[in-house]
Formats: structure tokens, sequence, C-alpha cells
């Protein structure tokens, strides 16, 4: 059943997969000669906002830490499957609440300190203690399951008691409730180990230049706004990189970047909006959308996030399951992804994207275009031909193409009789009408933190999950989450989870309109480069031609 | 002089705390909570958002927080950035330089090649050169500098680039520093000439119609009537007298440039502060945008305290610092 989570594995041509580390292999990938050794890679990234993994929360960050650190476990998103990372192997007890992980041995950091049970303590706790930075990490959130993660955060604890060092290699989990997919969480970028020796001992030193466990270690410091240089580790445990170096670009606008991609300053960028058929024609196609290869250089394979509409499910009107359902059949999903994103985005005909486990297509009934479903659904619902509905602000932040979107849906809504007026805000003052519950239908994109269909479930539908911003309250459901949490066995756990989408579609609380895909190019000299769904690039595995 | 450079400093302070209450009242006024944007799409734990409200001192009433907000500058710390945990004064540290730099080249071109084009055209008025100096001026005024740009950049940077075998091709963007392929100084050109192109059509035609008008006083014409050269005649007695209309343009441009040239820096990847504090407003990342308004206004004021004593050194009528009557 997990393998419903992989990207058409079958497509795959010539790709390394999704893991950068398991194998174990000394130098060289397979096949791999010197003639694929050497070289610096130039990629882009506009300014991240940390690559400490202690605040490491957005893709930019994500891009280079992910390479200067190796967390638990890897998810491979060819196949669908968890592989090791720096954990060679891990048990989960009966009930899903203690997880025990057996560390490589001989591992490294970048200073040649060896990485053990207590550095993972240690950065994780480094993530919770609330006094680590000038303010407490954003993303605290990922371990607020572990036992002692409440007394470590409000200052009344020193260390995070559920996670405890048995012997230099083994480290045991402990959580306050069952959480099977918990395994997951230990995949995400930030959840790795930092050494305890006194390299992490200044904050402000470290977040500019973190010392990790990765295949890569960083180059100086972390320039503000210019680059961020790393380089190959060379004690590094695992398959060690081809590259010599890659440099990270800093580029304030993907269209600045564009530009000097084409004067051949960049090895792998983003295509800006309106410019990607003349990139595909000029550069090349992918065969699987993931991989970069010599002329079939852009990418445009699906990543595991979901643009959808958000329906305050407490307003008078759209309290109306039928009103909703009648919005969700009215939206022509595939206008939307041709006129305004140049038919590089997919209708979304679900909430979960493809590549997390539990994506199935088709999975949402009410998430297709259907006109007259559409109008019977109004009449049903006592509104014939929309009469009787006041008009509804459809809101959105501005920029990012969301107008265009959203004057789409507003003629959609037009033909089955629904008036909608547009209410464009900017974003600081959107969300905070987002969060004040002010809004009638609003946008947001989701971008999963791991590939687990919970993620989306209880994250989304949960009524007390602090992103339910549709404030969608299902008793049953927030139940069945819960149970689902604990099903040790993956195939069950999938299997429950789709139940649980399955109930919440019936009750349509928001509406997908879309699935994010990439829209990447790289450089002709570029071989084997795979950017996964997760838009982590496996650097390892990537070479260049001299 | 120095007393009048003195007073000037001084009016730097109310300036100052003026320009300080303002923005408060201001970051009071606009919609968006700082530390939800922290987070973005994503919500914030309750725990975690209570406890930087409470760092921040963004729980008690504004004027509280600007007194905490005051005694922190008064104490040489501008605060450090909701968004990235980075001390602000590192920030700009960081980024001035760049804008600095970049200002310096843009005013250069801007002063070497419009004055020196607007004094041409004046002397040589009515000629072909005049003619294409007004025209060409004329054209630069109006070209919006993202336009310029960005067609300097697919020019150099990638339509001679394939045309020449890269030899003519230019560095597109960034500043240079150990992954450009390029010399630093490179990377100036660009940026520099996009910069400069509007202000120095501005000068030009400035410097070109106060020449003129100077050219044709009387006191002009008595020292050509005393057999003084051209050459004499207009440098020391026209030139003079003319660059004072001249001298204020470029020093206010010299300070807005400064301040960042948001479209510049955004076209060109240029690492100066422009973009940080437009970035900062979009995200309600008060601290930045405190500390880099305040910085502009410091730059300001000390541009335009140069500026203004740089008029007497141009015209001997203008004296600073004496009573009336004694000049």
């Amino acid at each position: 059943m997990a393998g419903a989570a992989a990207i058409g594995a079958s497509a795959l041509q010539g790709c390394g997969g999704g893991s950068s580390s398991g194998g174990g292999t000394p130098s060289g990938g397979a096949g791999g000669g010197d003639s694929k050794a050497g070289g610096t890679l130039a990629y882009y990234i506009s300014q991240p906002a940390f690559i400490d993994p202690f605040d490491l929360q957005e893709s930019e960050g994500t891009q280079v830490s992910s390479n200067l650190f190796d967390s638990l476990v890897d998810y491979d998103f060819v196949t669908g499957e968890l592989v090791p990372a720096a954990a060679e192997s891990w048990e989960i007890s009966e009930d899903a609440t203690v997880f025990t992980f057996k560390l490589r041995e001989g591992a490294k950091f970048h200073n040649g300190d060896p990485v053990t049970a207590k550095d993972f303590k240690f950065g994780w706790e480094r993530i919770v203690n609330p006094n680590t930075a000038p303010d407490p990490s954003a993303i605290s959130y990922h371990l607020g399951m572990v036992k002692g993660f409440d007394e470590l955060l409000s200052g009344g604890a020193k260390e995070l008691s559920g996670v405890v060092a048995l012997d230099d290699l083994t480290l045991e989990v402990t959580l306050t409730q069952a959480y099977a997919d918990f395994i997951f969480v230990c995949m995400h970028p930030a959840l790795c180990p930092v050494p305890t020796g006194g390299a992490a001992a200044d904050y402000k030193t470290y977040s500019r230049a973190p010392i990790g466990n990765g295949p890569f270690k960083i180059k100086g410091e972390w320039v503000d706004d210019q680059y961020i240089q790393v380089e190959r580790f060379d004690d590094y445990y695992g398959e060690k990189p081809l590259l010599d170096a890659v440099d990270f670009k800093i580029y304030q606008s993907p269209e600045n970047a564009f530009n000097d991609f084409q004067a051949g300053n960049l090895d792998f960028t983003q295509i800006p909006p309106g410019q990607i058929s003349a990139a595909v024609a000029e550069y090349g196609e992918s065969a699987d959308g993931w991989t970069v290869q010599p002329g079939k250089q852009c990418l445009l394979g699906e990543e595991s996030s979901t643009y959808y509409l958000v329906i305050n499910n407490n307003d008078p009107v759209l309290k109306d399951k039928g009103i909703r359902t009648a919005i969700s059949y009215a939206i022509n999903r595939q206008a939307i992804c041709d006129t305004v994103f140049d038919g590089t985005r997919a209708p979304a005909d679900g909430i979960i994207p493809p590549g997390i486990a539990g994506f199935h297509e088709g999975a949402w009934d009410t998430a297709v275009y259907d006109v007259e479903k559409a109008k019977a659904a109004l009449s049903a619902a006592g509104f014939e031909g929309g009469e009787g509905i006041p008009t509804i602000k459809l809101s959105f932040n501005t920029g990012g193409g969301h107008e265009d979107i959203m004057q789409l849906i507003q003629a959609d809504l037009a033909a089955i009789g629904i008036k909608a007026e547009l209410n464009a805000l900017e974003w600081a003052a959107y969300l905070d009408a987002l969060q004040a519950g002010q809004i009638q239908i609003g946008r947001l994109g989701w971008i999963a933190d791991y590939p687990i269909a919970d993620n989306f479930a209880y994250a989304l539908f949960y009524s007390e999950s602090g992103d339910n911003n549709s404030k969608y309250n299902n008793p049953a459901v927030d139940a069945k989450i819960l149970e689902a949490r604990q099903i040790t066995d993956t195939d069950a756990r999938v299997k429950a989870y789709q139940d649980i989408d399955k109930l919440i579609a019936a009750d349509v609380p928001v509406v997908p309109v879309m699935f994010y895909k990439h829209s990447r190019v790289g450089s002709q000299r570029l071989n084997d480069f795979f950017f996964g769904p997760n838009m982590i690039a496996d650097l390892p595995k990537a070479w260049l031609t001299k | 002089m120095v007393r009048y450079i003195l007073r000037r400093v001084l009016q730097f302070i109310p300036v100052f705390i003026g320009v300080t209450i303002l923005l408060f009242t201001l970051r009071s006024i606009v919609p968006g909570d700082p530390i939800r944007m922290i987070a973005g799409e994503k919500s914030l734990a309750p725990e975690v958002y209570e406890q930087i409200v409470e760092r921040n001192h963004l729980n008690e009433p504004i004027y509280i927080q600007y007194g905490y907000y005051m005694n922190d500058l008064l104490h040489g710390d501008l605060g450090t950035s909701y968004q990235r945990h980075t001390e602000v004064s590192k920030i700009f540290a960081d980024r001035f330089p760049y804008t600095l730099q970049l200002a310096l080249c843009a005013i250069a071109i801007e002063i070497i090649i419009g004055i020196a084009t607007g004094i041409i055209s004046a002397i040589k008025r009515y000629s072909f050169i005049d003619v294409l100096v007004t025209l060409s001026t004329s054209i630069l005024v109006s070209v919006p500098v993202f336009w310029l740009g960005m067609l300097l950049q697919m020019f150099f940077g990638i339509y001679l680039k394939d045309l020449t075998g890269g030899t003519f091709s230019l560095p597109l963007s960034g500043a240079g520093g150990p992954i450009s392929q390029f010399p630093n100084w490179m990377h100036y050109i660009l940026p520099a000439i996009t910069l400069a192109s509007v202000s120095l059509a501005f000068t030009a035609r400035i410097m070109r119609s106060q020449l003129l008008e100077v050219l044709n006083q009387d006191y002009i014409r008595t020292a050509f009537a005393k057999g003084l050269s051209k050459r004499a005649v207009i440098i020391k007695h026209a030139l003079k007298n003319a660059m004072i209309p001249v001298i204020t343009f470029i020093g206010i441009d010299f300070g807005a440039m400064m301040s960042g040239a948001i479209l510049t820096e955004t076209i060109f990847n240029w690492p100066g502060i422009g973009h940080e504090i437009y970035l900062a407003i979009t995200q309600r990342d008060w601290p930045i945008v405190m500390g880099g308004v305040i910085l502009i206004v410091v730059v300001v004021m000390i541009v335009n305290l140069i500026t203004d004593i740089s008029y007497a050194l141009f015209d001997p009528r203008i004296r600073y610092g004496k009573k009336k009557g004694s000049e």
C-alpha cells in the first residue's frame, strides 16, 4: 500500500532516487568513475530565513541545510519508502509511543567529532529550548508530542525528558500519546544532530556556519543576499558526492536568476511564470519531471503541496454543505491551470497531493468540474439558480497570480448563479483576517512537512489544529484521526487515513484547486540531478559534464 | 562656519525624535501581525507566540514600547529581526557598503557625464551636439529604470554572449565576490549605468539651462568686455554661479541613491539596503524597517549638510554663520 505514495516509479529513467544516504557505498555512485567527479555547481536560491536547523522552516534554507545535515531517517519518493539515514535501524513499540534508533557507527560531524545519540538529543532540545536564540523557534511543534516538550518550552525543565541517549549509538524517544507516523516526523531536515562539543555554543556563529553530519560542509559562512558555499565532506559515512562544491547563489527574484542562467552563470534555477513554454522548447523536458539530464533539462514534476480554497465553515451562508458542494463542482480547475499557469499545475481531485502515502486519483468526488451537478446541488440546498444567496467575498493576498485565479473562480461561480466579489489584501493583512475568521472564502497553499496523510488530515481538519483555517469540526473525523495515529502497521494506517479522507470529502470543508508542480531548469552540463517533490535536491548523485 | 555646522547637527535631534515617533505611530496603524508573519501560511503554536510577543514587549502599550526602543537605541542597539533572529545592526552593516559603493559609482557617472554634456550643449547651443544631447536626455528621462536595466542585461549578458563567444558579456548580477568568475569591478558597470541614467539626464538638462541663463547676465558681458578669454569667463564666472542648482539636485539625488535604489538593486541582484527594507515592510519586520529608516534619515541629513556647505565653496556670496549685514 505504501507504494501508492511512489511518484510514478515506472516512469523514472536513470534516476538515483530521493535518498542521499542509506547506501553506505564508498566514493562514487553506481557506475560512477573519475570522469564524473569534480566541478562546482551553481544553484539558485532566494535569501533563506535560516540554514540552522534550529528554525528551518522554508524551502530555501531547507535546500541548503538538507545537504549539511542528515536526520535519522530519509524518505525515498521513488519507492515511497522510509530509508535509513543517520540511523541504520529503528524499532517502534507496540503502542506506538516509544521509538528506538540505532545510529551508524563511525559517522562524523564536519569538525571531526563523532555523531552520537547525545548530539541528537542536543539538536532536538536546542529547537524546543526557548533560550537558544533571541526568540524561540517557530518549528518546535514538530516535537510537540515528545515527552517533556511542554516543560522545556515553558522554561520549567532543562531537558527533553522523552529523548534519552541509552548509549553512544542508541537513541530512545518517548511520546506522550500514540503516533505511529512519528517515524516520518524524524525525517524532517530540522530534526538532525548538533555537535554537543561546544561548536554550537554561540548561536550567532553557528547559525551562520552550521556544522553538521551531512554529505557537504559549509565553506566560510553564509553571506546575506549573496551566496552560501558548501564543499564535499570527505569523511561522510554514506555515498560521497561527485561534485567538489556547490555554490548556492542568492537572488532577489526568479526572473533575475533566470537571466543569469541564460547568461551561463547558473546550473539550476526556477523558470519564471510565463516563460515555461519557451524554456521547454529551448532546453527540453525531463523524462520523469524530477531529474535533469542534458537535453532534458526542464523539471515539471509534481510537488507534494496543494492549493485550495479555505471556506469558513461557520459562515452563516457557507455553513450550508450544499452551497460548498456547488462551489466545488463549479470551478473549472483545468482552465485555471492552463490559462494562469501555462499548464504547469495539475487540477486537484483531492486534498492529498501525489507523492504522499494515501494519495489516490479522484479521492474527492466533488473536486471535479461539473456545472450540471453544481446547479443540482444548489437546487437541492434550496437555492435554485443561486437565488437567495447573498454576494460572497473571495479574499486573497495580492501577487503570486492569485488575482487571476480568483477572477476565473468568480466567473465560474457566476455561471451557476452565485455572485461573488473580489477582496484583495496585502499578505500581512490577509493572514490577520484569516486568523480572525473574517474571511468567507480565501486561498492557501499547504506544503506537507512530512510525506504522510496525517499531515493533511490532522493539520487541516482536526478541530483543534491551529492550521484548520476553515474551522471544520466533525467529532467523528477527530476521533478517527486519533485512532489512526495509533495503528503501527503502515498499510493499515494508510488505509485508515484514506477512509478519513473520504469522511472529510463528504463534508466539502474546503475546495482543492490545484497540485503544485516544479518549474525548474538545469544547465546542459548537469547530469543525474534529482529534485524531489519535497523541493530537496539529491546533490551527492549529481555530476557535471566537463 | 563651525557654529553653522554645530547648529545644523543639533537640528538633527528633533528631526530624529520626530521620525521615530512617526514610525511608531505608523506601525500601530498598519494592519498585519508581525509575529504571525513569522510562520507564514502555517500557524504558530500559542505558547511560542506568547513568548515572542512578551520578549519583544509587544503586549505593552505603544508608548512603553517606544521607551524600550529609544533606550536600546541610545545604547547603540537597533534591535533584532523578528523573522531571522539577526541583529539589525549586522544586517545593515553588511549591506550598506554595497549601497554606498553603487551610489558613489553612479554619482561619479552622473557628475562627469551629466555636467560635461550640459556644458557642451549650452556652449554650442543649437548645434548638432546640442540637439543630440537634448534628444537623448529626453529619452533617458522617460525610460523606466527597470526597463533600461533589463535591456542592458539582455543585450550585454545574453545576446552578445552568444554572438561573441562571451567576449563582451558582462556579469548580470550580484556583487562579485569569491563565487564570481569575473573581476569585482565588472559587476558595477551595468547597475551603476542604470542607476545613473535618469539622474544623468536631469543633471545635463539643469546644467545646460542654468549655464544658458547665466551666460545672458550682465556681468558675463562685462567679463567678455574686459577681454577675458571664453574659457576663463565660462569656468571662472559663469560655471560657479550656474552650479548651485546642479549641486542641489546632485545632493538630493545622492541622498536618494543611498536610501537604497530598490529597482536597480532588485534587477541586478545588488545586496544593498533597498530590497532589504522593502522585504521587511511586507513582512512587518519592524526592527529592520525602523533601523533602515533611521539609517536613511541620518544619511540624508548628513548629505544635505555637506551639500549646503559646498554652496559656499562655489558661490563666494554665500557665507554661513555670519550675522546679516556683515557680508
